[in-house]
């Protein structure tokens, strides 16, 4: 099993760490400053290719890995913007299956979420196949006794095939940042029953000291902005109150969500995933539990 | 195909899923937000560089169902490619692409809810040979390209300069779908949808299915942005998680349980 | 031919406003007989939104749609049905059932309206009515003289021109009114229904209802409303059961009662909650009842238009019966057959759509309201809902009670007593009872 990981100006992506964990230590760094995640990989990664270029793209990326990957029965990208971009292409220039999605990899099995976050689909796998890893979904354990992995450069050579050009990069908007780096957070999601809830969820945020987030399928609805949505196509926060409302956990969604002291979670299903990750998992209709809050907190 | 056509040929893809929320009932099955984004993104790019729409389906007969809603808002030719449900998505990419071959413009939802992988337009993208701008989360039209924003970690976002052959997809908040005149809805009620049966064997995936539930982690990732978050986040792993209460509450009694938790947590 | 309706403007023959059981039988009706029709419904498909108690009478449907039985997707037949009297802690139970209703051609059946009324719609589509959903009707189009030519929509470009429009959108038509077809709308013509319906394994439904396979119970319920008047029903579905009160609104709105807690108080009581105990609440649903019977009816013609269903309050909400989909089928198909008649005839005025009231007034349609008519408001009046229901239950109490040494006492002796304690006067019971007797008998 290989790992590969892209990176953007030596920064790892969510999930970096955990794929190279889940594939013992051993990957590829692909992108701009390889050498320097591999850095960050101490007490994780064994035994590292670096390959260094300085924009992403995919087309071209999965021409250049295919030689260093053709003997790898195994690979794993992690679920991150990026790797989700480059494992299909991956998988079509290494002739291979994807499975996309997974919680858990290994020759044996493949586990992979499915239904937005509801259901669990396990895979006996090919022999040969790439899978995208769940960023959260596992957890790292850094060994402070592992040696420095051992790297090697290989020169990444350009081909022919087309990518788009990547004009700017932008830094965080300034709401994401407040999102971020909030040390509390209210979240809202499908459970509620309407737009203006989120306008009541960020009511009782203000007198919590809590900033707003939500899940994507809140914002695809347009009831709270893009930069509010937590998980891995969103915002990673690391908050050390997590109160969501009628959000049933999705992998996609707390992996985005760090590992906050205490999470209190009032939905209707006491089984979903959200409730079992609470500390204090309240069955109850989130609407009206906004209503009463905010009322009891006025 | 006339270089000139070629560059104005616009595909959507739209899957025919079950909704999240009427998860068994193919009555309330439909289009996910993200494809009704890229539907309307691929008829006002359509609009916008003087071409057409053809919207493509890889599904059973009652998807069917989305292209008429496709015709009904102004895609002005519909092709299913005739087969079950839940073929693998390589597989439903090169159904896709057999019947895109020409296309200039392809534009994709970002993820299916269903399947959910997100993989199909990096599929498309690959056996099109064209480049690819996913998981877009706002679009400027220029003259012959489009400027794409796209997130990537960290919360940074990218600027993309894409050029024909493309592959684009969406989030479902992009942009908000048309609502179909009635005439157009009567004249889709019976337009031709071209049924195509596919060119390989479909794969369908083979697995056993459960109910999800989070594997237990190893240790909480560090994520932070900052190192000191990162030690925080390591060292606050342990201590998490008290105890674990499920508690079946009016909403006035959870409202207060919640207050008096938080007190007990000394967040009040 | 009409001259006031230019052939050549018109989308269609006949335009239907609403997917419910009315709305598709009007166009099965109309389809059929080869006129092109529109069936349009707001919801994303026929029935997705509408809820009622759980019992329909489809035997309308013989002639429309034969062997319904076959295909209707029903839940249960209803081969049991009860008619209970509860007070707050006595229950009174009239219960009969037969075999004959659990086979062909069968009798009533629970069904669910989503899959009932997406099930009616899809006749008509295969009839060749051009089903368009998620499309709300917003007005009526008139020409110079006022005639009804067609309807406007939500959708751009949204106006729909046709000979006749059957408004069949239920209960407060906003058509019918619009088309002043309503003289006038009280309050207290309606009630409000309010049902829950709660998930129980099907064994335990068949065990504790006592019935098995496809039979089904239907238990109406006078009493114990919390001092609102009006009436409460369990239906049994394959692994669900309905329960569900209808409240008088205009009471309602006098108590600090809300519904919900209303029907909380019927799911505790003794008689009831043993049936229920351990249903997990899948969903809770509202809507308005138009009860009052013949004293509410709008006119149901007019040029160009005609109005089926719970749009002309044809629903009987008469106490033990609770029904509206029947009526709603048969005045859908009358108006369709009238339609097609009088868009044949070349006249679509008024005059040459009245074989629609000929054919209500010749049917149970009017017949049963006719009958029924003092019905609603004796069933809902305060004797009826809170005097008699205790009345009876403690006479049927004293009646079975062993009170030994005492010797038995006498029926006429006890109700005597009884009706005197709840304060009832003779007269009054004479002339409810002769109502009731000529309502019902
Ligand atoms: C490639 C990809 C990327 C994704 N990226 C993200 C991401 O970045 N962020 C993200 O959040 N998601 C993301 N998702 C989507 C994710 O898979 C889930 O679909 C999403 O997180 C679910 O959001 P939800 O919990 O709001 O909705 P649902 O899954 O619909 O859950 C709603 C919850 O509300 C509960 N509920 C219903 N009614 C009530 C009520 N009255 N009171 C209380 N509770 C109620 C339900 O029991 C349920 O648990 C991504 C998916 C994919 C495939
Ligand atoms: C709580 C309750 C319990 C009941 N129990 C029973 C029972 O057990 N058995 C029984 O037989 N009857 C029962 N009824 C009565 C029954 O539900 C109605 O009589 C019946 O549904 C009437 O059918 P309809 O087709 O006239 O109207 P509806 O079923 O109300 O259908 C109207 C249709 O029109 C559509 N519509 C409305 N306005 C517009 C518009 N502007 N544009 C487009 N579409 C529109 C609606 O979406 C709907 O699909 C009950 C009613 C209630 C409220
Ligand atoms: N069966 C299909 N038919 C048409 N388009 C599809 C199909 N499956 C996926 N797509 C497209 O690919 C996008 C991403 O889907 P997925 O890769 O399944 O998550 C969808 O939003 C569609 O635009």
């Amino acid at each position: 099993m290989i790992a590969v990981v892209v990176v953007r100006d030596g920064l790892l992506p969510a999930g970096g760490a955990e794929v190279m964990a889940e594939c013992e230590g051993r990957g590829v760094l692909i992108g701009s400053q390889p050498s320097v995640a591999a850095e960050a990989l101490r007490g994780v990664a064994t035994d590292l290719t670096l390959v260094e270029c300085d924009s992403f793209q995919p087309a071209a990326f999965a021409e250049a890995l295919v030689p260093l990957l053709a003997d790898q029965s195994i690979v794993v990208l992690p679920a991150s913007p990026d790797g989700r971009d480059l494992a299909p292409r991956l998988a079509a220039a290494l002739r291979r299956p994807l499975h996309a999605g997974a919680i858990a990899v290994n020759a044996q099995r493949v586990d992979l979420v499915r239904n937005g976050g509801r259901d669990l689909h396990r895979v006996v796998p090919e022999a040969a196949f790439i899978a995208t890893l769940q960023p959260g979904a596992r957890g790292v354990v850094a060994d402070e006794l592992l040696p420095a992995p051992a790297t090697r450069n290989v020169a990444f050579r350009a081909t022919a095939v087309v990518d788009v050009a990547v004009t700017a990069v932008l830094p965080p908007d300034p709401a994401t940042i407040d999102l971020a780096e909030a040390a509390r957070i209210v979240g809202g999601g499908a459970g509620l029953d309407g737009a203006d809830r989120m306008m009541q969820l960020a009511d009782i945020g203000r007198k919590l000291g809590a900033s707003v987030g939500a899940t994507r399928v809140v914002t695809d609805r347009g009831w709270a902005a893009h930069e509010r949505q937590i998980g891995t196509t969103g915002v990673v926060v690391a908050p050390q109150l997590y109160i969501a409302f009628g959000v049933a956990g999705a992998v996609q969604h707390t992996s985005g969500l760090g590992d906050p002291a205490h999470i209190v979670s009032v939905n209707t299903d006491p089984h979903c995933p959200m409730m079992q990750l609470a500390d204090l998992a309240i069955v109850a209709d989130a609407n009206a539990t906004l209503d009463a809050l905010q009322e009891l907190l006025s | 195909m006339s270089s000139a056509n070629r560059t104005t040929e616009v595909v959507v893809c739209l899957k025919w899923v079950f909704q999240a929320d009427e998860p068994s009932d193919a009555r309330f099955a439909g289009m996910s937000p993200a494809d009704h984004a890229a539907l309307e993104l691929a008829l006002q790019w359509a609009t916008h560089i003087g071409g057409q729409v053809t919207a493509i389906t890889v599904g059973p007969a009652q998807a069917d169902a989305v292209l008429r809603e496709a015709l009904a808002c102004g895609a002005t030719r519909a092709v299913r490619i005739d087969t079950a449900n839940g073929v693998s998505s390589a597989d439903v990419a090169s159904a896709i692409a057999s019947v895109a071959r020409h296309a200039a413009w392809v534009w994709c939802g970002d993820y299916s809810i269903d399947n959910g992988s997100g993989s199909v337009p990096g599929y498309l993208a690959a056996a099109l040979q064209a480049s690819q701008a996913l998981g877009v989360l706002g679009v400027t039209f220029e003259s012959g390209s489009i400027v794409a924003t796209r997130r990537v970690d960290g919360g940074r976002r990218e600027v993309l300069d894409v050029q024909a052959p493309a592959v684009i997809s969406v989030e479902g908040a992009t942009a908000r779908l048309r609502r179909a005149s009635l005439t157009a809805m009567r004249a889709a009620a019976s337009a031709p949808i071209e049924v195509v049966a596919p060119s390989i064997v479909m794969r369908t995936s083979e697995h056993i299915a459960h109910t999800y539930r989070p594997r237990a982690r190893a240790l909480a990732s560090p994520t932070g942005a900052e190192a000191l978050d990162r030690v925080r986040s390591l060292t606050a792993a342990g201590t998490s998680s008290a105890a674990h209460e499920v508690e079946t509450l009016e909403p006035a009694d959870a409202a207060a349980r919640i207050v008096q938790t938080l007190r007990e947590w000394g967040y009040l | 031919m009409n001259e006031n309706v230019n052939e050549n403007v018109n989308d269609c023959d006949v335009i239907v406003v609403g997917g419910g059981p009315a709305g598709s039988c009007a166009a099965i009706v109309a389809a059929r007989a080869g006129l092109s029709v529109v069936l349009l419904e707001r919801g994303p498909f026929p029935g997705s939104k509408n809820m009622y108690g759980g019992v329909v009478y489809p035997r309308i449907l013989d002639e429309l749609i034969p062997n319904w039985w076959e295909e209707a997707p029903i839940q249960r037949w209803v081969t049991r049905r009860s008619t209970m009297l509860l007070t707050d802690t006595q229950a009174l139970t009239v219960d009969f059932r037969t075999e004959a209703w659990g086979k062909a051609p069968y009798n009533g059946a629970t069904a669910y309206r989503p899959d009932f009324d997406h099930w009616l719609a899809s006749h008509a589509e295969a009839a060749g009515a051009q089903l368009l959903t998620s499309t709300t009707v917003t007005g009526l189009l008139r020409d110079d003289k006022g005639v009804v030519v067609g309807v406007t929509t939500d959708r751009p470009d949204g106006d729909l021109r046709a000979r006749v429009v059957i408004a069949c959108d239920g209960v407060n038509s906003f058509l019918a009114k619009q088309a002043g077809l309503y003289t006038h709308t009280d309050v207290k013509h309606f009630t409000l229904g309010v049902k829950e319906t709660l998930a129980l394994p099907k064994e335990v439904i068949d065990e504790r209802f006592g019935v098995r396979g496809r039979e089904g119970v239907d238990i109406e319920i006078i009493g114990c409303t919390g001092g609102v008047n009006g009436g409460g029903f369990v239906y049994t579905n394959l692994d669900t059961v309905a329960v569900g009160v209808v409240l008088k609104i205009a009471k309602l709105a006098g108590q600090a009662l809300r519904p919900e807690q209303i029907i909380a108080t019927l799911k505790a009581h003794p008689a009831i909650a043993p049936l229920i105990e351990g249903g997990e609440v899948k969903e809770y649903s509202a809507h308005v009842i138009p009860e009052a019977g013949l004293a509410m009816m709008p006119k149901m013609i007019s040029d160009g238009m005609l109005v089926a269903g719970d749009a002309a309050a044809l629903c009987l909400a008469a106490g033990i019966w609770l029904e509206g989909v029947n009526f709603a089928m048969a005045s859908g198909m009358y108006a369709g057959e009238a339609a097609v008649e009088a868009v044949r005839a070349g006249d679509v005025s008024a005059q040459g759509l009245r074989g629609y009231q000929r054919r209500l007034s010749d049917t149970f349609v009017l017949q049963d309201h006719r009958k029924l008519r003092r019905a609603p408001e004796l069933v809902l009046s305060d004797r009826v809902q809170h005097l008699y229901p205790q009345m009876v239950a403690n006479v049927v109490e004293r009646m079975f009670r062993i009170d030994n040494p005492q010797p038995k006492p006498g029926l006429r002796r006890i109700l005597k007593q009884e009706r005197k304690r709840a304060g009832i006067r003779r007269r009054d019971l004479i002339r409810d009872g002769l109502t009731g007797f000529r309502s019902y008998g």
